[in-house]
């Protein structure tokens, strides 16, 4: 029954929600406390609260409908687009509570990039495409700029592909193209932490695959966090694990644990799909 | 059972010829129309008609005043009615969408939309020409554009409402600005919607009568005054083909013709415009 | 609060980092409003310029300008009777010829017609509409009245005219301009118009409704009768109605065939004006501001006239959309 497990992390003690060991040698880089969200009347998200490690994949995992998405959508304050919509509780981002008012808004979301489940390419060439988030901030001669664009794409493992049609529409992309330049353009305007919303649930296998390998490498310089319906990608790529289920965090901890022994008989259930 | 059956069967194909009587009718006039425009303004079709003006009853000339007169009016009206009404529009779709304002202007513009543009004439010749003191290019540009205005309102806003949320989002995410979004990322991904809106607009006011009877009135000599009565097919039309003359009416014909190849072109070209926007997808 | 965010990051990048423009978003919004508040200002505007400029006239006249059926220059005794009329009875021809030869096209279109060819169609038939209004006057009195002068109306005065009490419609003699002509060309100018609304607003309806029907053997007519129609009436509705608002202010191809004269007969084979028609061929010649501010009047009620059948367009157009949405 055991899937296929992350590579083992060094021992350390599982983090219960709300605390952090004393252990771990990696810092939290965003700690979410009580996090609530309700639009309308609906109560979405309750009491939520859970650590992220740096340089580290935290997955989040649960039926339809359980609230990882809107969990996301809360770290970068992207549901303030939408009337209606309210959060409480903190997010603390080094320290630093983002949901509190008086940030530069466009600030915080340069901290934090998010990656949509469905490839946006704005309707522009590839290249004006990842400068259009650096462009937003900096203002670069143009021998920098360009360097920046194929930095961002070498990251994102693109470039090679591109290198030749940096003019052309990004739009002319396949699917699984389309989705890397969403992330170079994402880490082009260089955050910390990295929101990625089931960033593979439009894509065929093989580009779900490389996208895979992309935040395996990706991994070592940014805080990421990753909604899946994917069980199984989750076990693949993740160094900790959220199940969530109706709003509520029913259960976190590292993600070979969480797989092969949960604590929770509700996130056994789920693992083993007994529902789903 | 079966009497009841052939009923219904004689009733449906008279229904089916009814109705390809009728597709028929609109088409039989739809090439009556262009055809006669056609047969009758070809042959008043020459160079005279691009390089004089019109001429006093009785002797022939051209139609380069009124034509000159008509482009600088469409031009000037479209200069202004486009900013406008996509600024206007674009409220609609990305400050006030859903909103009960929204709605209300939404709503206000509709009736402008489909308003007589013989009242609008009146509006103007109340608010420019009487202050002024007399008729002039500048309150026909002014006619032409509020009738403009609508229309270019309603399309933009259509327009923008078709790009998908998710790319605001993918804006937003990168911490752009509101402003920012729409004007680099939105107005971008609906540009050729948009463009095909102002062409269909300045193929409505192309043909505009009406509110020019009242503003620009005409002129019978060139001119590049705009601060004065200004000629413009429309009213060339109006005038020559209610009279008696022989030689005026051959001209109202080819100024008619001209005015419909316009028409024409534009709207074939917004149409292909349109449908290339749609293979882009 | 916004600097610790700033200190924290760490890439020297970030050093250089500028807000990305705050003050920019409140000019574009305002900007935006601006211009939709000039939409309404301009609504507003013609309302009261109509008005004020009408008010001498009502002032004179009162209520009773509506009914009074003269118009006279010089004694100054002008009334709306005539030209509402006119417009009213011109109207009523184009809406019933209209509408029917609308419902085929749109029948057509919708139902019968073979794939490759819906859309050439449509085009063509959208084509109808945006030919502008002088161009149909142009053609109306050059080549249909003298055919209808010639052919329709003799046919219609031996034939509708003989009965008696209802061929009164049908008197006198042939004239070709007249009340007819301008009812007829106004059918043409907006059977495009009703014709589209209800090709669009007969596509909503759902396959499977229609499947529905013809899977239980109902022919084209029943689905459409039966089916078709009661799902989209409110738009069907509305669309008739944005037709009428159409035919009420349609001014130019009016104008060429009326007649333009101030009187009302029984015929509509005689001639006679509307609001736009006598607006369009007298206001630059109305010599006395009691003139001017009658013609004035006569466009201030063409005006509410329109806006009240637009606005219940409009409505009934709103209450289809919220429906269908409702049942999607």
């Amino acid at each position: 029954m055991s899937l296929s497990l992350a590579t083992p992390q060094p021992a350390e003690e599982t983090a219960q929600p709300g605390e952090t060991s004393p252990e771990s040698s990696l810092p939290v880089k965003v700690q979410i406390k009580n996090v609530g969200f309700r639009y309308g009347k609906f109560e979405a998200l309750k009491g939520i609260s859970l650590p992220l490690r740096d340089r580290r994949v935290t997955a989040f995992i649960g039926p339809s409908g359980c609230g990882k998405s809107t969990l996301l959508r809360i770290l970068n304050r992207i549901y303030e687009l939408y009337p209606n919509q309210t959060a409480s509780g903190e997010v603390l981002v080094d320290g630093v509570n983002i949901l509190s008012p008086g940030h530069d808004l466009n600030l915080v979301r340069s901290k934090i990039g998010m990656v949509f489940q469905k490839p946006t390419p704005f309707p522009m060439s590839i290249h004006d495409n990842i400068a259009f988030g650096i462009k937003l901030y900096e203002r670069l001669p143009k021998s920098e700029l360009d360097d920046r664009v194929e930095s961002a794409l070498r990251r994102a493992a693109l470039w090679d592909e591109v290198k030749d049609k940096l003019r052309q529409s990004g739009l002319g992309l396949s699917g699984g193209q389309q989705q890397r330049l969403c992330i170079a353009r994402a880490i082009a305007v260089e955050p910390e932490i990295l929101l990625l919303d089931e960033p593979a649930s439009a894509l065929d296998p093989i580009s779900t695959q490389r996208i895979e390998e992309l935040i395996a490498e990706l991994k070592s310089d940014y805080c990421i966090a990753i909604v899946t319906h994917n069980m199984q990608q989750a076990a693949r790529s993740s160094d900790y694990t959220a199940f969530m289920y109706l709003g509520e965090l029913i259960e976190f901890d590292v993600t070979e644990r969480i797989f092969t022994a949960p604590r929770v008989k509700r996130t056994e259930d789920y693992i083993t799909g007994r529902f789903g | 059972m079966m009497q009841l059956y052939t009923r219904r069967r004689v009733t449906n194909y008279l229904v089916v010829a009814l109705s390809l009587g009728a597709t028929a009718f609109g088409l039989l006039f739809l090439f009556f129309v262009l055809g006669t425009l056609l047969a009758n303004g070809i042959g008043a079709l020459g160079p005279t008609l691009f390089t004089q003006a019109t001429p006093p009853p009785g002797s022939t000339g051209g139609l380069i005043n009124a034509i000159c007169g008509s482009l600088a009016m469409t031009f000037i009206a479209t200069i202004v009615g486009t900013p406008t009404g996509i600024l206007a529009g674009t409220f609609l779709a990305e400050y006030a969408h859903g909103k009960r304002l929204g709605e209300f202007v939404r709503f206000v513009n509709d009736i402008l939309l489909s308003a007589p543009s013989i009242i609008i004439g009146l509006f103007v010749y109340a608010i420019l020409v009487v202050p002024m003191g007399h008729f002039s290019a500048w309150a026909g540009s002014a006619a032409l554009a509020i009738i403009m205005i609508p229309v270019i309102v309603r399309t933009t806003e259509d327009m923008l409402n078709l790009v998908p949320n998710t790319l605001r989002e993918a804006a937003a995410a990168l911490g752009a600005p509101k402003w920012k979004i729409i004007v680099l990322v939105t107005y971008r991904s609906a540009v050729q919607g948009m463009l095909t809106g102002v062409l269909l607009a300045i193929a409505r006011i192309s043909g505009e009568t009406a509110p020019l009877l009242f503003t620009a009135l005409n002129n019978q000599f060139w001119s590049t005054d705009l601060n004065a009565p200004m000629a413009n097919l429309p009213v060339v039309i109006f005038q020559f083909a209610m009279s008696p003359y022989a030689d005026w009416q051959a001209l109202a014909w080819a100024g008619a013709l001209l005015i419909t190849v316009t028409i024409l072109v534009l709207n074939i070209g917004a149409r292909i415009l349109g449908s290339w926007s749609g293979l882009a997808k | 609060m916004a600097a610790e965010v700033d200190r924290i990051a760490i890439p020297e990048t970030a050093a250089r980092r500028r807000p990305a423009g705050g003050a920019g978003d409140t000019i574009f919004h305002g900007l935006t409003a601006l211009f939709a508040l000039l939409v309404l200002v301009i609504l507003g505007g013609v309302l009261v310029s109509l008005l004020y400029g009408a008010l001498p006239a009502l002032e004179k006249f009162g209520f009773g300008f509506v009914f009074n059926g003269a118009w006279n220059p010089v004694t100054e005794n002008f009334g709306a009777l005539a030209p509402i009329y006119g417009t009213l009875v011109t109207s009523l021809i184009a809406m019933l010829i209209g509408i029917p030869v609308a419902f085929g096209v749109a029948l057509f279109i919708t139902e019968l017609c073979p794939k490759w060819l819906k859309r050439p169609l449509g085009t063509m038939i959208e084509l109808l509409a945006a030919i502008p209004s002088i161009i149909y006057g142009i053609w109306g009195l050059f080549v249909l009245a003298p055919f209808i002068q010639e052919y329709v109306e003799p046919a219609l005065i031996g034939t509708l005219g003989k009965i008696p009490g209802f061929g009164l419609l049908f008197a006198g003699p042939p004239l070709g301009i007249g009340v007819l002509t301008a009812g007829f060309i106004l059918a043409i100018m907006v059977l495009p118009f009703i014709a589209a609304v209800m090709r669009d607003v007969f596509e909503t309806v759902p396959p499977m409704l229609k499947e529905s029907a013809y899977g239980i053997g109902a022919t084209t007519t029943e689905v459409v009768w039966q089916v078709v129609l009661p799902y989209t009436r409110i738009g069907v509705v509305g669309g008739i109605l944005l037709g009428l608002g159409r035919a009420l202010g349609e001014t130019m191809a009016v104008t060429f065939v009326i007649g333009n004269s101030h009187h009302i007969h029984a015929s509509i084979l005689q001639p006679g004006t509307t609001i736009s028609a006598a607006l369009a061929n007298e206001f630059t010649e109305a010599v006395g501001d009691l003139y001017q501010s009658s013609l004035i009047a006569l466009g201030f009620i063409l005006f509410v006239i329109t806006c009240v059948v637009l606005a219940a367009a409009k409505l009934m157009l709103l209450r289809l959309q919220k429906g269908a949405g409702a049942s999607a």
